[in-house]
């Protein structure tokens, strides 16, 4: 399935209003902020239809999968915006993780848990919001900060790391460790946490894969809240992503700005594996040919470079 | 005193979800408590108006069992003392009931996530570890080091 959707579900009481454009994304935050009534309103459309009194307005259909033979009717759902509540005990399931990838639905799920085996982006992690506290309009808002795609920074601040830390051990890390003095892979993103932890008396810059990184930024934005780490985020969406946007080629703008029209959830599981598997097609043929394993040195002469330096957040420049 | 499970807990008398259990398992004299009404007032906004009526702001007149999950499974620990229950059911805002509750009765609760119990002091143990922390800070540590989630 490819597409944003927007979705707008109601009755008499409650307005929800959500925004859907990858194929999975998590609902968390506080206890009574509306996230079970969601999930309530629209399993009684599905079953009733309008004699629910409910609507529901969607260019797709959307469904309820609850723990019962969850996985026979998810087998039987396509093109389908599907909602699981925290209820499901099979949402962390090696199983769902499978059924997952490759499945032409989306899925919008409700844990305040984090999901290890599923590749979701930071940027599809919300919190319901009120509109306001008298209104019965609810909006879901982002749960971490998307400003300039870094975070626990202060806009303002220059950040002048002693260390940088890349989740990427291969090209990612080649190229930074070019554009920053003092640069180690963390080997994989559930290695972050312990790399910043024992280089805690640093200033440290942390770059990771935005886009499959939702699993984990729970636990590294916990531990920054309760110590005085001088530690910054930068989470663009993929390595992959960066090379693309610094225009070495020639890449529609669509493509990074509107991914979710092409990155189809069928054949990628995250916008990851998308970036990755576009930039290996658009420079197969150019002087930048493009392999994961081992950056082409096209990438690290000084005007690659710049180019590159040119996409990152002026801050880290 | 409160004891905390981090990640899954495999235990004949866990609950997993709260929300089902507490439907088919309260008594009106839990909704009528003074705790009870205090942490529906707190964190769903509403009013008790009896054992088998709610008034909430947006949804009117409810039934208990249309109370919040995780203003349910506050009542169930307070409740109930023979069950460990999932407290990932609970969000932030449940965090100072939680320790409330635990002033004055042994509690222990399951989480998969790393609930943010604010800057008051307290004493909870970690089962996994056996370690006593005292603030939030230390406890983020303590999962976090010993990989619990």
């Amino acid at each position: 399935m490819v597409g944003k959707y927007d979705i707008e579900i109601y009755n008499n009481k409650v307005h929800y209003f959500l925004t859907i454009k990858r194929n999975i994304t998590i609902l968390k935050g506080n206890s009574a902020t509306g996230k079970t009534e969601l999930i309530r309103l629209i399993s009684e459309y599905e079953a009733n239809g309008n004699s629910s009194g409910i609507s529901l307005k969607c260019d797709k259909k959307c469904s309820v999968l609850t723990n019962i033979a969850w996985e026979l009717r998810l087998a039987s759902m396509s093109q389908t915006i599907i909602f699981i509540d925290e209820t499901a005990d099979f949402i962390k399931t090696k199983r769902f993780a499978e059924l997952v990838k490759g499945s032409d639905n989306y899925f919008v799920i409700v844990t305040r848990d984090d999901l290890s085996q599923l590749p979701y982006s930071i940027d599809e992690i919300y919190g319901l919001t009120n509109v306001s506290s008298t209104s019965k309009y609810k909006a879901y808002k982002k749960v971490y900060n998307e400003m300039y795609k870094l975070y626990n920074l202060n806009p303002i601040q220059r950040v002048n790391p002693e260390l940088v830390i890349t989740e990427d051990s291969n090209s990612g890390y080649q190229c930074f460790s070019h554009i920053f003095a003092n640069c180690v892979s963390a080997n994989g993103k559930s290695n972050i946490y312990a790399n910043i932890r024992t280089q805690s008396d640093k200033r440290i810059l942390v770059i990771v894969d935005g886009a499959a990184f939702g699993p984990e930024v729970g636990k590294i934005m916990s531990y920054l809240a309760v110590n005085d780490n001088s530690c910054v985020l930068y989470a663009p969406e993929s390595f992959e992503y960066i090379l693309l946007s610094s225009e070495l080629l020639d890449v529609p703008k669509d493509i990074l700005h509107e991914t979710y029209n092409y990155a189809d959830s069928k054949a990628f599981v995250s916008w990851e594996e998308y970036y990755t598997r576009y930039l290996i097609d658009a420079s197969g043929q150019t002087i930048y040919k493009y392999s994961k394993t081992q950056l082409n040195k096209n990438y690290l002469g000084n005007k690659a470079l710049e180019k590159i330096k040119q996409v990152l957040p002026e801050q880290i420049q | 005193m409160l004891k905390i499970y981090f990640g899954e807990l495999e235990a004949d008398n866990y609950i997993f979800n709260p929300d089902v259990y507490f439907n088919n398992t309260y008594e009106d004299e839990w909704i009528v408590d003074k705790l009870s009404v205090d942490m529906i007032k707190d964190v769903d906004g509403s009013d008790v108006i009896g054992p088998r009526l709610i008034d909430s702001p947006y949804l009117g007149s409810i039934p208990v069992e249309r109370l919040s999950g995780g203003v349910k499974t506050l009542i169930l620990m307070n409740n109930d003392d023979s069950h460990v229950f999932n407290a990932s059911a609970c969000g932030d805002n449940c965090a100072k009931w939680i320790l409330k509750i635990a002033e004055n009765k042994d509690i222990m609760i399951r989480l998969g996530y790393l609930m943010d119990f604010g800057d008051t002091s307290f004493e909870v143990e970690i089962v996994n570890t056996g370690k006593m922390v005292h603030s939030n800070k230390e406890l983020v540590l303590e999962v976090l080091d010993n990989k619990l989630i």
